[in-house]
């Protein structure tokens, strides 16, 4: 048997709805084992629950029902054994690329120097280095992502939690970062969780890919992708990559015809 | 031809009217300074109109004075080290009033952004105040307070903290979700969230509130020295209209409004210059 980093045992969650007596289920009996420094990612329709269960994975809002255990501990609120990278552009406007990937070792109440220093080390890894005394305003799309990333990892997690952290980017910024994020977690030896709606992006940066079924939440199917590391670009065009794909595809298409409400076309 | 002409010469000079052109530097600093430079235009034309209305217009010294008039019992006024006085009493007033409406203002401010119970508790009462003119209330204050300095703190207080509290709220409660979430993803607790998320992101906001509030403030100090005070830039106003000393009155009034002006300029500067990232909406 394989050592399990983070687990989760029967995961559900649900939101009361708006003023009335019923009750929306958002996530149901989502039961996972994820691996020391494995890369998963999780694929589904939209409004099929993926970034409520990150969420709940980071301890930011608790589960309805189950729980999440990381090395068989019980999560119950956000700590420095994961970092969150979020989908939105959240950084701190009035902060520096310094100041806020040293957010969380402030936190942490970590001595200022050695903050600094941790910090000048993770902006460099990103690549940013000589943006220190940036502002998120004066930084690219693409560049502020980095720090979002460097801000996460600077509190040396052991698992990252990842929102769809690419979604907003142009498509030619976005794969610089597919191979960015897979260099640094070559590096880094994290665990990472992927939440994303784009499949060759999650084949090409996954061990597995978790598909999501929606209304509610729940894991449809697990494709194991056997593509040998490292993964340069020139392999998204091979049989292989456009095999699993294709599949993942497949499995996807029911749901999004689901969710849409359109009636799924006869081949 | 004449075309192009026209737009060549607008490209090297500038037109600062019809038939006047600037070329080289002095098309360059018109170009830089063009809004001081009008603004400054129509100050002096008032002055000048101000001037001649005096001189020729309302001759009657009961009435009106020239801007020279002024300038001169501005110079009288300020060798006798009167005027020095009721400045310094009038912003000490303003200053401490001022400062304790701050303090109030973003403690209260905050205090009601976080909590529901006390924005549930408190919020009726402050928007009723806010839409009091308040002012009416100095007559009471200088009962309770007396005629001295702390009547006139209390009044510039009074006035001032609604901006400073109203704005203070508004800018927490509008504090981006995600930042506040970024910052609970690395275990913040409640206080350092506070500190390191709304605070700072409210910043804007109550600077706004302040500029709000120091325009509040100067009305609260001249009201406050109307009544029963002996020294202050409100005293003199009183004082010279009620002897018929026009120049006088313009004297104080001026120095109050260009007090305004000063202070509302820095606050203003203050707010672009924190916020860079954003042109906040400003709250009136």
């Amino acid at each position: 048997m394989h050592p399990t980093k983070l687990e989760t045992l029967g995961i559900g969650k649900q939101f009361a709805n708006g003023g009335t007596d019923e009750v929306l289920t958002v996530l149901t009996d989502i039961s996972l084992r994820i691996r020391p420094s494995e890369f998963v990612s999780i694929v589904g329709a939209s409004g099929c629950g993926k970034t409520t269960f990150l969420r709940i994975l980071d301890g930011l809002i608790p589960p309805s029902s189950g729980s999440v255990l990381i090395d068989g501990r019980e999560v119950d609120r956000p700590d420095h054994k994961r970092g969150f990278v979020f989908q939105k552009d959240s950084l701190w406007p009035w902060r520096t690329t310094m100041g806020n990937v040293m957010f969380g070792l402030q936190i942490q109440r970590r001595p200022r120097g050695e903050a600094r220093e941790t910090a000048r080390k993770l902006i460099e890894l990103v690549g940013l280095k000589g943006f220190e005394s940036h502002y998120p305003h004066q930084l690219s799309g693409g560049m502020r992502q980095r720090v979002n990333l460097a801000r996460a990892i600077a509190v040396n997690p052991e698992v990252l939690l990842m929102d769809e952290p690419f979604a907003a980017l142009d498509a030619q910024t976005r794969e610089v970062m597919q191979l960015e994020l897979l260099r640094i977690w070559g590096a880094e030896k994290k665990t990472v969780v992927f939440v994303t709606h784009q499949i060759d992006e999650a084949v090409f940066l996954s061990d597995r890919v978790i598909v999501f079924a929606a209304r509610p939440g729940r894991v449809k199917e697990i494709v194991p992708i056997d593509l040998p590391r490292p993964r340069p670009f020139s392999i998204k065009r091979t049989e292989q990559f456009v095999r699993h794909v294709d599949r993942i595809w497949g499995l996807l298409e029911e749901e999004v015809f689901k969710s849409s409400g359109v009636e799924r076309p006869v081949h | 031809m004449a075309n192009k002409a026209f737009s060549l010469t607008t490209q090297a000079g500038a037109s600062i009217a019809p038939g006047i052109e600037l070329t080289g530097a002095a098309a360059k600093f018109w170009r830089a300074y063009r809004p001081t430079i009008r603004g400054t235009y129509t100050f002096i034309l008032i002055l000048v109109v101000w001037e001649i209305v005096g001189r020729y217009v309302l001759t009657s010294r009961l009435m009106f004075a020239p801007v020279s008039a002024v300038a001169e019992e501005f110079v009288k006024l300020w060798a006798s080290g009167g005027l020095q006085q009721d400045m310094l009493v009038s912003f000490t007033a303003l200053f401490f009033g001022f400062l304790i409406a701050a303090a109030v203002g973003i403690t209260m401010g905050s205090f009601i952004a976080v909590s529901d119970a006390a924005s549930e508790h408190f919020d009726p009462i402050i928007n009723a105040l806010y839409a009091t003119p308040l002012i009416a209330l100095a007559p009471i204050l200088i009962l309770v307070f007396g005629i001295g300095p702390a009547s006139k703190v209390a009044i510039v207080c009074l006035l001032a903290v609604f901006p400073i509290l109203i704005n203070t709220k508004a800018g927490i409660r509008s504090a981006d979700e995600s930042l506040i979430e970024a910052a609970r993803s690395f275990g913040a607790n409640g206080f350092e969230i506070f500190r390191l998320v709304l605070i700072p992101s409210a910043l804007p906001f109550i600077v706004a509130g302040f500029r709000l509030g120091i325009g509040k403030g100067l009305i609260a100090v001249f009201i406050g020295e109307l009544f029963g005070a002996r020294e202050g830039l409100g005293y003199l106003i009183l004082l010279s209209s009620q002897s018929f000393n026009i120049p006088g009155m313009f004297v104080g009034v001026i120095i109050l409004a260009g007090t305004g002006v000063l202070l509302v300029a820095l606050f203003e500067f203050l707010e672009k210059k924190i916020a860079p990232w954003r042109q906040f909406e400003l709250k009136a």
